[in-house]
This record gives structure tokens, sequence and C-alpha cells, in this order.
């Protein structure tokens, strides 16, 4: 099965896979506010979120990561659109949004307009390669090396979605 | 309305008003966007007579068409008024996320008029455009203001995608060098446009849209956008160069030519280059890339000082820093370069002008014309740290810093040695020094807005080589060649595109993408008309402020000192055999004023 692998440490953070996904989901325009991928920035480090499932209920466990010296609701790095989050839903409209892989077989345009390989499409049989808790911890560790992810040896730095 | 969104925010600080008009189409047309659209407005609605710092001035941002599309390079925005430095029309160019966010919030550029009577700052949010007080702000740097404007969203999605535009302690105490700042570390650097905005009471504009840019053939445009990207990647040593080091690869290169500008243009060589050189950098300060709105290149430089004396973080430093404060100062050190850097950008200060300033008080302090009494600090080409304490003080206009606050110009001026300011129009010269290239000592003397290097981007012909390798030396051709680049970049800079694509592709690659985004034909020679258009409007703008040709001169340097060593040895630059070339090429009169058939012919009468 085809998924796509977000390396963040790859990111450079200039959203062009955001306008990929708006001009391939919906014609002719171009708004990164209606991408099902979006790019969050802090602590001058780029996290791409691809958009998953909609849950209709806010979720209970609820916990903080750190990124550079800012603590932020894991949330923020959630892919599922729930009820309180204002993101993955089309602005005009309210639609709910979700990485459809760009059809069948998966062919995703950000994939292709990505310049730094952040996104890439791999084999996956169904594994999970990464914990979330792992994440977690890696996140933690850049507090107490306030430096810039690219320098630190993070063990995981890629996600598969 | 496809490219465009269509409409224009005017905001009034005099009435505190702000409202939205509609794009003159009629305007579009024959001047695209960006610095062309707002060179129009700016000649149409302000009075080239006008004190710069005076609430009749006005200060115009404005996007093209391409910006924020997606387009290879599309993430640019110009700033537009008269310059209190030069007295001259002023476009200063800068790309980041400002630009495309604000189209995404439906305008395609913003008017600001008249004066507040306290400070405030622009809050943008799609239609909610309110003029907030900026007291809290007031006082500090760009870095604090963008973060605490960010602090009052709730969301911290929204807050990072909140872009600001901002000016440092420098704007606010009307510094003539003074830039305005956007997403931290890009800059809308030259011509003093942050003192106007200061001297205005505007704070910072905080802009977040959710609309939509409308493409006018998506397919299209998408193919157009790879091909342009393709092209850009034939080209030998550049994107590699760019995204290793960003622009700062050009300072070997540079220095090869025997054109950096040591110690205030007084040679074109610098022994200790590969301390400063870009490759230095990337091994030493270097951690991430960066890319400005949907620019696969990525030359944004992340980087980390550790070093205790000049700790520090941000972003850059660019070539034209690192050869005007590093090179023009004789600093060899690249972590004092950054410091320099990140200080001027966190004050608001334009880092060419302050680094053609300094260097030209360190030629004065050199030949004792200057004392240290009179300066406070020690002001020796090498010295880092004199200038370290000097930024702070000319953001500040203390001590010695308000005669810096000035400009290089009135510094020598007001030392009564004004051979020792290199620059045109009373703006400090570029990081190439023209007597090792010819054409480029033209682009300079005839650039309007003072002198720039990015207004007419002969760079990447005459010293990288792209587009074949032609003699930098000789002078034949080279009105014509210039001509060809100054149309050529007004044209990049009124699409907005960013300036450095030139160094990849050319208009062949720029009209695919534009017709694609705007749904209209376009061809080559119309283009080429626009940017005629351009130059010629802003030519006006600047004859009825009060220039002659007398202004499109050099600096005594560069016409009669011959290069004392280097591959450009013995060379000056021979501006007299091209300029009546030029002015008749651009169809012009010997007195370099546009004829009335040539703005019949463009449709400017």
């Amino acid at each position: 099965m085809k998924r796509l692998k977000i390396d963040y440490k790859q990111c450079c953070g200039c959203r062009r896979c955001e306008v990929a996904c708006s001009l391939h989901h919906s014609e002719n325009t171009v708004n990164p506010k209606k991408s099902r991928i979006r790019i969050f920035s802090e602590a001058a480090a780029f996290y791409p979120v691809v958009a998953g499932l909609f849950n209709n209920a806010e979720c209970t466990s609820k916990n903080t990561v750190v990124i550079g010296d800012k603590q932020v609701d894991e949330c923020i790095l959630c892919r599922a659109s729930c009820p309180i989050k204002p993101w993955f839903k089309e602005p005009d409209t309210g639609v709910l949004l979700k990485c459809d892989f760009c059809g069948d077989p998966p062919d995703p345009a950000c994939v292709k307009w990505c310049p730094c390989q952040a996104i890439t499409l791999v084999d996956e049989e169904g594994k999970i390669e990464v914990k979330i808790e792992d994440v977690k911890k890696d996140y933690q560790r850049e507090e107490k090396k306030p430096s810039f992810v690219k320098k630190l040896e993070v063990k995981s730095s890629s996600l598969i979605f | 309305m496809s490219g465009w969104v269509g409409k224009l925010l005017r905001v009034n600080l005099t009435q505190g008003s702000c409202k939205a008009e509609e794009l003159p189409t009629h305007l579009t047309d024959l001047f695209l966007g960006g610095r062309g659209l707002a060179g129009k407005l700016l000649f149409d609605e302000v009075n080239p007579q006008a004190d710069p710092l005076s609430p009749e001035n006005k200060l115009i941002f404005m996007t093209g068409p391409l910006t924020g599309t997606g387009a290879l390079g599309g993430a640019s925005h110009a700033v537009v008024t008269k310059s209190p430095l030069s007295g001259s029309i002023a476009c200063s160019v800068s790309e980041g996320y400002f630009g495309p966010e604000l189209k995404f919030a439906g305008y395609d550029g913003i008017m600001v008029e008249g004066k507040s009577p306290g400070p405030v700052y622009l809050s943008i949010e799609d239609d909610q455009v309110e003029l907030r007080s900026a007291s809290h702000l007031w006082g500090k740097s760009t870095h604090r203001t963008e973060e605490l404007i960010r602090a009052e969203k709730e969301n911290p999605w929204i807050a990072g995608e909140t872009s600001v535009a901002s000016i440092g302690p420098a704007g606010e105490n009307l510094v003539k060098i003074a830039s305005i700042i956007n997403d931290k570390h890009r800059a809308a650097a030259r011509f003093g446009v942050g003192a106007v905005m200061g001297s205005k009471n505007l704070k910072a504009i905080a802009v977040r849209g959710t609309k939509s840019v409308r493409i006018a053939n998506g397919v299209q445009f998408i193919d157009a956008v790879r091909m342009a990207w393709e092209k850009f990647k034939t080209i030998p040593v550049i994107p590699q160069a760019l995204n290793n080091t960003g622009t700062s690869f050009l300072v070997d290169v540079i220095n090869k030519r025997g054109v950096l500008p040591v110690r205030n243009f007084q040679t074109g060589v610098m022994q200790e280059v590969e301390k400063i050189s870009g490759e230095h950098m990337a091994e030493t300060i270097l951690k991430a890339n960066k890319g400005c709105f949907a620019c696969p290149i990525a030359c944004i430089q992340i980087t980390e000082v550790e070093d205790p004396v000049f700790q520090g973080k941000g972003e850059g430093p660019e070539y034209r820093t690192i050869a005007l404060i590093g090179a023009g100062c004789g600093i060899d050190n690249i972590n004092a370069i950054a410091k320099i850097n990140y200080l001027c950008n966190e004050l608001g200060i334009d880092t060419l002008s302050f680094g053609s300033a300094i260097a030209c008080a360190m030629e004065l302090a050199e030949k004792n014309l200057l004392s240290k009494k009179e300066t406070g600090v020690n002001l020796t080409f090498g010295n880092a740290e004199a200038v370290v304490e000097l930024v702070e003080k000319v953001a500040h206009r203390e001590d010695f810093g308000a005669t810096l606050a000035e400009g290089g110009y009135q510094l020598a001026l007001h030392y009564k040695h004004p051979e020792c300011f290199i620059g045109v129009k009373k703006q400090g010269s570029p990081a190439f020094d023209p007597r090792g290239i010819q054409g480029l000592g033209l682009d300079y003397a005839t650039s309007n807005s003072g002198v720039s290097h990015a207004l007419g981007y002969l760079v990447t012909h005459q010293i990288v080589g792209i587009r074949g390798e032609i003699n930098p030396l000789i002078t034949e051709g080279k009105a014509s060649l210039v001509k060809h680049f100054q149309d050529g970049s007004a044209v990049f800079d009124s699409a907005g595109l960013c300036n450095l694509l030139i160094f990849g592709i050319w208009i062949d690659e720029l009209i695919p993408m534009l017709e694609a985004a705007v749904g209209m034909s376009y061809n080559e020679q119309g283009l080429f008309t626009v940017g005629e258009r351009v130059w010629n409007i802003e030519r006006l703008f600047n004859i009825k402020a009060g220039f002659t040709t007398k202004d499109d001169t050099l600096p005594q340097r560069m016409l009669n000192e011959p290069m004392p060593e280097g591959p450009a040895q013995g060379q000056v630059c021979r501006l007299n055999e091209m300029l009546s070339e030029y002015y008749q090429i651009r169809g012009w009169d010997p007195q370099g004023v546009p004829t009335q058939e040539k703005l019949k012919s463009l449709s400017l009468l």
C-alpha cells in the first residue's frame, strides 16, 4: 500500500505543497486554506501536517508538545479535523477536507511539487514506522537543546500517513 | 479576475479610514502590477516636489499578478514611495509571505496616505480591516513587534500564518536608511522606505487571508511553472549554489572578477575572502534552508552564531550584506557580519546603506578626517565590535549615530569630503564595483531610484556569464544591453516575481506563466514595452522632482581612479562612452528627458 512519508527535517517551509493541493482539488484556485496539507512553522522549523479523518467530537486526551522554546497543544500536529479546530475546513463553505492521495492509484500533487523531498510516496504494508510517543520525545529533546532541527540527531524525524 | 484579485486597499491615516477600491484595469493592462502599477499610482497621486516625510507623500505596497499564485518565485511585493534619502522615486522589492498573504486577504495592494496622530498598526483579516493602537509596539524591534502581534491571535496556526511587515526603532526615528522588514528577515530595504512608514506613525501591517487567488487555466499554469523550474535547473551550478549557500556564493565569484567593494571600493580584491565566502558560511553558521512562498529554490539561509561575542540567530547574511559590511568595512569575520545583519534586521536598518555609510566613515577616519572624539568608537577598517556598537546608535540616533542616520552622502558632505561617499543620487552603491563591469556603471548611473543592483539585474549576465559570456570590460553594445535588462527586470518586478529568478529564466519562461495565470495573451515585445513604460514613468517622476542629466553620474572614484589590482586592474568606468548612446536608444533627448514621441508610443501621454 502506498503511503505518504513526511520528513519535517527536510521541509524548507515554502508551502509549495499547499499551492499544489489547492490547484489540484479546487479548479483554477490557489488558496492554502483549502489545502489538505498545511505547514505549521515554529522556531525556524516547519511541520507539514496532512489532513486525516474527521472526528465529530473533541478528543479528551490532550498533551502539550514542546517545539523550540514554545509549548503548543498536541492538536497542532494532529491530523484530524474536529469541531474545535478551524483548519482542514474550506474557509468559505465549511466543507471538511481530507487527503485523498489525489486518486487511485495514488499520485499526490504535493509529492510532485515538493522541492526538498520532505513529502515522499513510499511503499508500506500497513506498517506504522513511528509511534506518536516517539515523536513527542523528539520534540521534548529539542527543548533541552534549543537549536535548529536540522542539526539535531533526532532518531525519527519522519511520520508515515 | 484571474491573477489579480482586483482590489486596492486605500488607508487614510489622517482620517483613520480604510476602504477597498476596484483595481484600475486600464492600468494593469499597461503596467501589470507591482513596481509598475505602484509607480504609476505614485506619479498620478503624489506631487514629485513633496517632502518625502510629510503626510503628502504616500506609501504603496503592491503585489503583481503572479504573486501568491505558486508561480516560480512568485512571492514578491514592491514598496513604492518618494525616497527621503535621494528625493527620487523609490521602489524597494521584498519577498517572503507578506505579498501572497495580502492577496489571499483579497487585496492586490495597499495605498497608505496621510499621517496618523498616534502610533497605529494596520490589521487585515480578509474584509476585517482596522487601524489599531500601536503604542505598546512603539520602540520595539521588528522581531518583537511581529511576536507581539502574533501573540494576540488565539490560535497558533492563525498566528503562524499571519504575516507582518513592520519598522524598527530606525524607522520610528526617521533614520534615512531605515527599511521595512517582513517575515522577520525579508526586507524592503533600500531608499529609506522605513522612514516614510515611520513618518506616518504606522508601525506595522499584519495580514492574513482565507480567500482564493483565481488562475485562468490551472492545468496550463501547472505546466508552465514546471517548465520554468526545469529550465532554471538546467543552468549549471546556480540552482545548487543558491540552495547550498544562498546568494552568498557570489562572494567568491565576484572576488575572482575583482569587483568586490573592498574597503569602501578602494580595491576590488580581498585577500581573506575565504573567511567570508558562502562556502565558509555553509560550513560554520548555516543550519537549514528556507523558501519564500512556493519557491523551490529555497535560497534563504537560516543561521546561528555560537561565538559568545557575536552570539545570535536568524537568517542570512545575503551576498550584498557580506560584501558591503564584510568586504566594504574590511571585516573578515563571518560571525560578526551575521551579527550585524541580525541587528540591522531587528532594528530595521538597510544593511547596504548602513555598510556603505560605515565604510565611508572608516575611510574618513583612515585619512584622519574624522577623529575618535567625534565617533566615540575606534573606526578602523576591520573593527567589527565598533560597527556592532554603531548599529544601535544609528537606530536611536545617538551620538555619532545621528550623523550616520542621514546616510553616507550627508556624512561625507558633513566632513567636506563628498568624494569618500560611493553612491549615486545620494544612495550608497550596491556591492559590485562598476570599474570591472562597464555596463553595470551605466545601470547604476541611470537607475531611477538612486542606485540599485536589483533594478536592472545585469550581474547575472555580465559576471556569472549566464546566456553566453560577454566581455565586461568593453563599452560597445552595453547601452542596448542595459536597456534590455532594465526593461526585463521591471517586468519581473511588476509581475511579482523575485528577481533572483533572472539567474535562470527570462521573459520566455515568464510569458507562459503569466498567460495561464491571467488568461490574456502576451508577447515578448509587448512585455518589454511594459518594462520600458515603467522605466519612463519613473524617469518622469524624477524629472518633475528636479533630477537632471547631471544626476546620471557615478562617484569620482569609479570615473577617475583606476582599479589598483586584480582582473580589472587599471580600469575606470567609461560612463561617458555609453550615456549618450543610452539616451538615444531610450528615445530620450540629450538631456535625458523622454521625448513626446516616445511618451506617445508608450501611451503615457
